[in-house]
């Protein structure tokens, strides 16, 4: 079952995600990335619908990215979260996209910042923040273990103690989990949790 | 003339059907008569929806070295509606067994009433305690004669016996756990996390009464149907005692003292309107940013 | 659960001597689910009028970022701030635009006439205007606080004591509910200032 967090650190934003592909009972990849890299210093981890995850995001990731090249700057975070926002708002009463997502981002100005946006189009500025049932283990962790000016490994510290709860309760839970981490120095994948590889992923070379 | 399917229906059911002047025996379960009404089935999920007014609820207990922790929020609803801010979710069946309530509350303090009677029952005619393992059993023993017919009950039996101490998770549709740490109710995913995380078999009394307050309190902060008091309870070798009461609200401002909130990224404001705000003198009252309309 | 449930809300305006409050609960939750506890729903059209939306979140957001756009155009237009009667004949009109697929909203609008007369009224989610003289109030805690102002209400109130009143209203009327509450703000509107406080309330 799905399972996305995420939290502000000190000058970072922290995302995580499980990476599990599941279509009815089956388990179809245990390796697939949640977390889109909207442009060099957004995160946006996804749920919902596969369709309509990758679909979505794409579409919010060209949309940045052709704003930057139109205007020379490129969007704050802010600006992205609530551009998303429209999006999914004008969707919703059309044909909805079924996607939850947490967008974290970096802003030279105002430093590291985090959105939950659920699938209705509510979007709220958090400081942490967890979707999925996942999220019905992680917020008290959260409420309890976390405070602002996180340093990094004590962040990371806190994420696997999150995933840590979500596998030892949740049903069926996911096996798999990535995380990123975005901050001045740009969004990148960090590590990822692996108790079972992919065996349809392809061996590298 | 149909077949006779009597002999597949439980016990008690045949007991009120069939010898409806019987005496009930005291030491089996009581048995109730059936509403004569033509579609019963339908009328048990009416009757099911109309008595369940606790609904959401967190409690927890956990076994440990020097006992168990039981602990409950207090808040009673009627769908979104705060029906009771003071309910008392911790049963106490006798000095040394508790049982805690989640699902319906008449079905919970009825039941657990029962088995504090069937207890010390046991006591009087084998001249010893009954343990945990046999009182969790004799509930569960009699939830599952009545499932299928509307009980709700999802609760833990802890306790203290000749071996130590016990701790079951027993529920209406029969099922009966042994275990070491559970949680039930709607904000019991909420507690699992903070239990999981902080729970140790060699903590000491004063930080398992700890970690079950904080596990309450975090679930009533996230979990709308669950608030009021977190009660914790420890069970010792001389039974329980009640260890605190707190008001999860005042464990709120104890664990978050309120602090002047730093202002967030707002956008700017192009008509320039500074918000005028007179602050007052509410010290109690922490002030607000002035939020204009970005 | 209906939509207008779905987040939790409770919203409340009471009308005072030559002055008015709104005030309203700050938690964002998804049916039972706390997500976060600094909700805005209280909104600032301009120094003297204030639109409080209850109702679903995501409706919240996309109708007062509407209504903001379409009152900077009428004060381009006009230069001057539109007059209270006026914004809730705009915003009961953008609501029955979406006569048949509406809004899932219940505002609340306070604000100061011409004369600093006070001014409250709500609608429901397609656009029915209901006047009032006393309060207003809407959200998943509205029968409670119809309770709590019902009886805790005088006319003629001063600043701080509507505060009071307004506050103990909001604060005892979300304890009620499941689905509201988890702290309050409110904004006490005079003619030549504005009281913006936050409430410390019962955090389950």
């Amino acid at each position: 079952m799905e399972c996305v967090f995420g939290f502000e650190g000190d000058g970072f934003v922290l995302l995580a995600t499980d990476t599990s592909a599941v279509q009815s009972i089956v388990v179809q990849k245990t390796t697939e990335d949640k977390i889109m890299i909207l442009d060099s210093h957004k995160l946006m981890a996804l749920t919902g619908e596969s369709g309509d995850r990758v679909q979505f995001s794409e579409y919010i990731q060209k949309n940045v990215l052709l704003y930057q090249f139109r205007n020379g700057i490129p969007l704050s975070t802010a600006a992205a979260a609530n551009f998303t926002r429209g999006e999914l708002a004008q969707a919703l009463r059309k044909s909805p996209y079924m996607v939850n997502m947490m967008i974290g981002g970096f802003d030279k100005d105002t430093g590291p910042s985090l959105y939950f946006l659920d699938y209705i189009a509510t979007l709220h500025k958090v400081e942490k923040g967890a979707l999925g049932y996942g999220a019905y283990f992680i917020l008290s962790l959260l409420d309890k273990y976390y405070h602002k000016d996180l340093s990094l490994s004590s962040a990371l510290d806190l994420a696997y103690k999150c995933i840590a709860e979500v596998r030892s309760r949740l049903v069926v839970s996911p096996p798999n989990f990535v995380i990123k981490i975005v901050d001045k120095d740009g969004a990148r994948e960090l590590e990822w949790r692996k108790t079972v590889e992919d065996i349809a992923a392809i061996p590298a070379e | 003339m149909g077949l006779d399917f009597s002999g597949l229906e439980p016990p008690t059911i045949r007991a009120s059907s069939s010898f409806p002047n019987l005496q009930p025996n005291i030491l089996s379960s009581p048995s109730f008569e059936l509403p004569s009404v033509k579609d019963l089935d339908g009328f048990e999920k009416a009757a099911v929806e109309m008595v369940k007014p606790v609904h959401g609820t967190t409690t927890l207990a956990f076994l440990f070295k020097h006992g168990v922790i039981v602990a409950a929020d207090s808040r009673a609803s009627m769908g979104q509606y705060i029906s009771s801010q003071s309910v008392k979710k911790v049963l106490e069946i006798n000095r040394y067994l508790l049982g805690t309530m989640a699902g319906g509350a008449a079905d919970c303090q009825f039941w657990q009433r029962n088995l504090g009677t069937r207890c010390r029952l046991h006591e009087l005619a084998n001249k010893r305690r009954i343990s945990v393992a046999g009182a969790s059993k004799l509930l569960a023993n009699t939830l599952y004669s009545y499932r299928g017919m509307g009980l709700s009950m999802g609760t833990m039996i802890a306790g203290w016996d000749e071996t130590g101490p016990g701790l079951f998770y027993v529920d209406s549709e029969g099922g009966r756990i042994k275990g070491r740490l559970f949680s039930v109710g709607s904000g019991s995913t909420y507690a699992y996390g903070i239990l999981d995380s902080g729970y140790h078999f060699h903590m000491s009394v004063d930080e398992a009464v700890d970690l079950g307050r904080h596990a309450i309190y975090h679930a009533t902060f996230r979990d709308g149907a669950s608030g009021g008091v977190a009660s914790v309870y420890y069970v010792g070798p001389e039974g329980w005692k009640k260890i605190a009461g707190d008001d999860v609200s005042e464990l709120h401002y104890k664990y978050y003292p309120v602090s002047q909130p730093v202002v967030e990224q707002e956008m700017v404001e192009i008509l320039g309107y500074p918000p005028t705000g007179n602050l007052g003198d509410c010290s109690s009252i922490p002030i607000y940013r002035n939020v204009a309309s970005s | 659960m209906s939509i207008f449930t779905y987040n939790g809300s409770a919203l409340v305006a009471m009308v005072g001597k030559e002055c008015f409050a709104i005030a309203s609960d700050r938690r964002l939750g998804v049916q039972f689910q706390t997500i976060a506890t600094d909700f805005q729903r209280i909104f600032k059209v301009h120094d003297k009028l204030y639109i409080g939306l209850s109702g679903l979140a995501s409706d919240v957001q996309t109708l007062q970022q509407r209504l903001q756009f379409r009152h900077k155009l009428y004060q381009l237009r006009e230069e001057r701030d539109m007059r209270p009667e006026t914004f809730a004949h705009l915003v009961s009109a953008m609501l029955y635009e979406k006569r048949f697929g509406p809004y899932f909203c219940q505002p609340v609008i306070g604000g100061l006439d011409r004369d600093d007369k006070p001014f409250i009224c709500t609608m429901d989610s397609i656009g029915a205007i209901e006047h009032s003289k006393d309060f207003v109030v809407s959200g998943t805690a509205s029968e409670s606080l119809y309770g709590a102002c019902e009886s805790m209400f005088k006319p003629e109130m001063d600043p701080e004591e509507l505060f009071e009143t307004i506050s103990q209203a909001l604060l005892a009327s979300v304890d009620r509910d499941c689905l509201s509450g988890w702290g309050g703000i409110v904004y006490v509107v005079t003619p030549d200032q504005v009281i913006t406080r936050t409430l410390k309330g019962r955090m389950d």
